[in-house]
């Protein structure tokens, strides 16, 4: 079984996740190839490849055809993180004006080539499995590549972070401070790390399988948060997911 | 069973929970550093029940401020009789099954509240019914203690539930502190020679007795819904079908499932089977909620993928099913999901129109 590591506009942090398995990754490539990892070798094969691991949001010409290409190169592709999954934290651009956008940023925009917007895998390819989050929760990608790896249909749960915080015991943190955690429309998957720490979920996990934004939306506004500070809470890196997109529009 | 209110101080309690040092695990209310809510701990020492605390409740909040007396916090015995996480069986790559040990220990509630013993109760029900090997595995390890309810908060509504604010049924033990005193009297043979052990106890006098029916009485009067439980499955069940009706009731649930984990008395649970790299796999049992998509989801579709669909179900499970199955109602009237819902959805109101119609 051959596993291809890919990167789009992202910042490496989910391929971290994976170096920063250590001794489970000696084990992984025990079990299989690692045929192209650019960040951990030197040694790059070709494809096909059995497994490609893709992080990074499409956000250039060129990306958009690599996609295309490791598409067609890999059996299983997984989109890994929120840029790969959402659009990731670039996609904020996608609310501005490019051009304008482009002249802030850089002294010589004309030398920028890039997409008019920053989007997950899935609006250009058909992706096979999905991991949220920034960055991936190491033990689910773990956990996924250990269900390809025996066979089977790699399964996560898609419930909200609520259910996840309770199985594990934490205080809520919205009911006893009246913090705004976004908790109640975010996919579990990261360990509830922080209300562990006594800090509101900022939803780096993207939506539930079940996302009542507008409905959290309004209990924040009933709890006096302003317009502008709900529409900040669901902009950051997955405000391109359509229910956060939902909330962000109606508030902004 | 009849038993006799027995009088003593704050030291027989203390005496009462020494009894158990060293011989079970004694799980009881805390504060665990850096919390801010009521939790159920393991206690060493009977010092380590909050004192001068107390737990101010509402629908969607809760705080901790001074006071005289506390109700619970979010977790119940339930994460005890029936773990959160637990490793059911572990399948070797040869696929031999091997199940995991459990052995749970002997274990003592103490200063739980009359809602959480009365959840025991129904949990009962439902565990026995389905023969789960490891609830009752644990259940024949137990002691109730219990604390009766002078002043239910806010969220509370026991009195209709007929679960308290004194305990009537499945403890060993229950005791009420009152004015300096503390009244105990025994649920079962076994809390009747625990308490004869105390032999500073003395039975208490009719005054004092005149005393606790006064303050049970002020409770009760604190712990009630607007709605009673007489005729109540009829009452909902009429209203099935109108969709508007339940439709109305959930137009602020976030679908987020906080209540069913809340909830002392919920037992759905789902089980996955965890794969490793070295090829063996791990069944494991996690707490589930029917506030999940994937709850009910079947073979080809769903048969109940909208939250008001969910919501109806959660409410006539509760307070109509579970009567059918168990011939017992499923809520106890703890408050927990009104006062842990980050909507503050109020369940009491809501069954109210239910029962009712709007």
């Amino acid at each position: 079984m051959k596993i291809a590591i890919f990167k789009f506009a992202s910042c490496s942090g989910c391929q971290l996740e994976l170096l920063n398995l250590e001794e489970e990754l000696l084990e992984i490539a025990g079990k299989v190839e690692i045929a192209y990892f650019v960040e951990a070798s030197r040694k790059l094969m070709k494809g096909p490849y059995d497994i490609s691991l893709v992080e990074g949001s499409v956000s250039t010409p060129e990306q958009l055809e690599e996609l295309h290409k490791i598409r067609e190169e890999s059996k299983y592709l997984i989109a890994i993180g929120s840029c790969a999954t959402a659009g990731g934290i670039q996609a904020l651009r996608n609310w501005a004006q490019l051009e304008e956008y482009k002249k802030i940023v850089y002294l010589n925009p004309e030398w920028i080539k890039t997409l008019e917007k920053s989007t997950p895998l899935s609006e250009h390819v058909k992706v096979d499995f999905e991991i949220r989050g920034c960055p991936i929760n190491r033990k689910q990608l773990l956990w996924v590549l250990s269900q390809i790896i025996v066979g089977r249909e790699p399964f996560l749960p898609t419930h909200s972070l609520c259910i996840q915080c309770k199985i594990k015991g934490y205080t809520c943190v919205l009911v006893t401070r009246g913090e705004p955690c976004l908790g109640p429309v975010v996919m579990a998957g990261c360990g509830a790390l922080c209300p562990s720490f006594q800090r509101p979920c900022y939803a780096c996990y993207g939506p539930s399988d079940l996302p009542q934004t507008i409905k959290l939306a309004q209990q924040f506004t009933e709890k006096g948060l302003s317009k502008k500070d709900i529409s900040l809470l669901f902009k950051k890196c997955e405000s391109w997911t359509p229910k956060f997109k939902e909330v962000v529009e109606k508030y902004e | 069973m009849k038993s006799i209110i027995m009088m003593g101080t704050e030291n027989e309690l203390r005496t009462l929970f020494d009894k158990f040092k060293g011989k079970a695990t004694i799980i009881g209310p805390k504060i665990p550093n850096g919390e801010i809510a009521i939790r159920y701990c393991e206690l060493n020492d009977y010092s380590e029940i909050p004192r001068e605390v107390e737990d101010d409740q509402e629908p969607g909040k809760y705080k901790l401020m001074q006071g005289k007396f506390f109700r619970h916090g979010f977790d119940s015995p339930k994460k005890y009789m029936f773990p959160s996480t637990l490793k059911i069986i572990r399948v070797e790559k040869e696929l031999e099954v091997k199940p995991y040990n459990y052995d749970p220990k002997e274990t003592v509630f103490f200063a739980i509240k009359p809602c959480d013993a009365a959840a025991i109760k129904i949990m009962d029900k439902t565990f026995t019914w389905n023969k789960d090997a490891y609830y009752n595995a644990q259940r024949g390890k137990i002691t109730i203690i219990v604390e009766n309810c002078i002043k239910p908060g806010k969220t509370c509504f026991c009195a209709t539930m007929g679960t308290g604010p004194r305990a009537t049924e499945n403890f060993d033990i229950a005791y009420t502190k009152i004015n300096g005193k503390v009244l105990f009297e025994a649920g079962s043979i076994k809390g009747e020679k625990i308490l004869m052990e105390i032999e500073v106890l003395k039975p208490a006098s009719n005054e004092v007795i005149i005393e606790f029916i006064k303050v049970m009485d002020e409770a009760y009067e604190k712990a009630k819904a607007p709605f009673t439980t007489i005729n109540l499955p009829e009452k909902l069940e009429i209203n099935i079908a109108n969709e508007n009706l339940w439709k109305e009731l959930s137009e602020k649930c976030l679908g987020c499932g906080n209540c069913t984990m809340v909830c002392p008395t919920c037992f759905c649970f789902d089980i996955y089977d965890e794969s490793h790299l070295d090829e063996h796999v791990d069944r494991v049992r996690y707490w589930d909620s029917c506030f999940t998509y994937r709850y009910a989801e079947v073979a080809r579709g769903h048969f109940r993928p909208e939250i008001w669909a969910m919501y109806r179900q959660w409410i006539l499970h509760k307070f109509s099913y579970w009567k059918k199955q168990f011939n017992i109602l499923g809520c106890v009237g703890c408050g927990r999901c009104i006062t842990w819902c980050p909507a503050g959805i109020d369940l009491r109101e809501n069954v109210k129109k239910a029962s009712i119609g709007v």
